[in-house]
């Protein structure tokens, strides 16, 4: 009876030992880039990362954007005390920066050359990837600055919401693409941390 | 005789300050942290069921904003957020309540106003939630603000200021609209739901707890404009000064510590810090808590058992919890908001 007893509390302890591994190992991963993976359109995203006006008072003129990074939240200035905010995937711990920049460049269903950096990170990732469906980067790219990052689509709409990219801001393809049209080169983006402690 | 005449007039005066020192003794309570102390925990008036604010389990256990607020007080003062202890009041009978000494703090979404504090002795300390009237409307009329309701017709309860202010509000705009009024909110809502009007108006934070109760909650939206002022906050008794200012910097703790970016999570992480702004309020700097009646770690404690102000509004009516009310007004002011504590320093 007791050797019964023990047998299931070992058969429990494992089951639950590789389950938790395998979920460890799931958020481990070190980027949520799935390259080929074609987006799921009908991905219905939480309320909070739904696109939505929202009150927002600020002293930057309309049509800024200001990205914050610890709400995950994008906000293009409406002015009259609103904005129109996006949900975002942002950079993972050490993939962080803030400061202003400029949209340099805009480019649709965007071709993807991860950055020598980010191979020697993750060998595993194509060196060049054309652009379509099935593209990290999704449906938009609005190029930041002369910096490495973007404010992209994604074919990953789960990853909203997460701190998990390489520095770049991701929103699923329909907000990109909503985004994307209202914005010219040249917008003011300016990007916001968390403080440090 | 002169001195017989000299020592009546002494009498008198001295007499006559008793009597006047004795009045206002009665009439203002001064010893709410004294009493508090003593007893051992924190008697607080809260709403008897508003869901995100106050409302008790099956079990007596409440949850909320308002009462995570006074969970706060009593972590401050006690270490120890079950020290708080819940009075449930009616909203007609919450001002006299806390007047006649039975709770030590009303945290029960109440509306701070000129006339609550001069016509009960009473004193709002800051506020803790900026609420006002707002307008719900179906996603598929696909309008993204009050100023295209004209020509709507509008849900509305009777007699209440919420009736007062939609009118004010069209007419200060030029808009037409058709009443639909209806002496119980349950009623309005029915009519909302129904489809008789095209929009429905009510307090913000009510609107997302009704749209829980909807047929499709997900086919309506509310707008992100707000037409009145609606600044909740707790209340304490006049002059009581030394527990007002407890209050006041609970609140004032946490709101400062979501602006410095200190966390229940992080908390020990921040008793590490050597940012002084983060030093102060953590107590490895000053005196602060000290010079409040309490100890260092006062802000501590509340942030350790409570959280921040971010966690609290989150947890209880923002992104984690149902009903999911964006930050809007109660965002930090350097985060689009007007959130603002006074600095520690």
């Amino acid at each position: 009876m007791t050797k019964l007893r023990h047998l299931v509390w070992m058969l429990i302890a494992t089951g639950a030992l590789v389950l938790s591994t395998s979920q460890g190992f799931a958020q481990s991963r070190p980027d949520a880039d799935e390259p080929g993976l074609v987006a799921d359109d009908s991905y219905e995203l939480d309320p909070e990362w739904q696109k939505q006006v929202v009150y927002y008072r600020t002293n930057e003129a309309p049509g800024t954007i200001i990205v914050s990074t610890a709400e995950r939240h994008l906000y293009l200035v409406q002015g009259n005390g609103r904005a129109l905010r996006y949900g975002i995937g942002v950079g993972r711990d050490g993939f962080q920066w803030q400061g202003l920049v400029t949209i340099t460049r805009k480019a649709e269903w965007p071709d993807w050359t991860p950055p020598p950096e980010m191979i020697a990170r993750q060998p595993y990732l194509p060196r060049f990837m054309a652009g379509g469906p099935g593209n990290p980067l999704g449906a938009r790219a609005m190029y930041l600055g002369t910096t490495v990052y973007r404010i992209h689509g994604t074919n990953r709409p789960d990853t909203i919401g997460t701190a998990i990219s390489s520095g770049c801001f991701r929103l699923v393809n329909n907000d990109v693409a909503d985004l994307y049209s209202r914005v010219p080169v040249g917008t003011k983006v300016i990007i916001r941390q968390k403080p440090e402690l | 005789m002169r001195t017989f005449r000299g020592g009546l007039t002494i009498g008198l005066a001295v007499a006559a300050l008793v009597a006047a020192a004795a009045i206002t003794y009665e009439r203002y309570d001064t010893r709410t942290l004294k009493r508090t102390v003593r007893r051992g925990d924190v008697l607080c008036g809260v709403n008897k069921g508003l869901p995100g604010f106050s409302i008790p389990d099956d079990k007596g256990n409440w949850t909320g904003f308002d009462v995570d607020f006074c969970r706060a007080v009593a972590s401050a003062i006690f270490d120890d957020p079950s020290k708080a202890k819940f009075v449930p009041l009616d909203a007609s009978e919450r001002f006299k309540e806390l007047q006649n000494r039975k709770v030590d703090i009303l945290s029960r979404n109440s509306t701070w106003s000129m006339s609550r504090e001069t016509n009960y002795d009473l004193y709002f300390p800051a506020v803790a939630y900026y609420d006002g009237q707002g307008f719900m409307i179906p996603r598929s009329r696909n309008i993204d603000s009050a100023l295209d309701l004209n020509g709507s017709k509008v849900c509305v309860q009777a007699n209440t200021t919420t009736q007062l202010n939609l009118a004010d509000y069209f007419r200060a705009n030029n808009m037409k609209y058709t009443e639909m009024k209806f002496d119980k909110l349950d009623d309005v809502v029915k009519a909302y739901d129904s489809g008789q009007c095209d929009t429905l108006t009510s307090d913000a934070s009510q609107l997302y707890a009704l749209r829980l109760n909807l047929s499709k909650p997900g086919d309506h939206l509310i707008l992100a404009d707000i037409i009145s002022k609606e600044p909740l906050a707790p209340v304490v008794r006049l002059r009581d000064d030394d527990w007002m200012m407890i209050v006041k910097w609970t609140l004032y703790a946490m709101i400062n510590a979501e602006e410095l970016g200190i966390t229940s999570k992080n908390i020990d992480e921040a008793l590490k810090s050597k940012k002084p702004e983060v030093m102060r309020l953590v107590g490895t700097e000053g005196s602060y808590g000290e010079d409040l009646g309490l100890t260092k770690d006062w802000a501590v404690r509340i942030i350790k058992h409570v959280g921040n102000y971010g966690e609290v509004y989150d947890r209880n009516v923002g992104a984690d919890s149902k009903l999911k009310i964006p930050r809007g007004m109660n965002q930090l002011w350097n985060a689009g908001g007007v959130q603002y504590a006074p600095p520690i320093r």
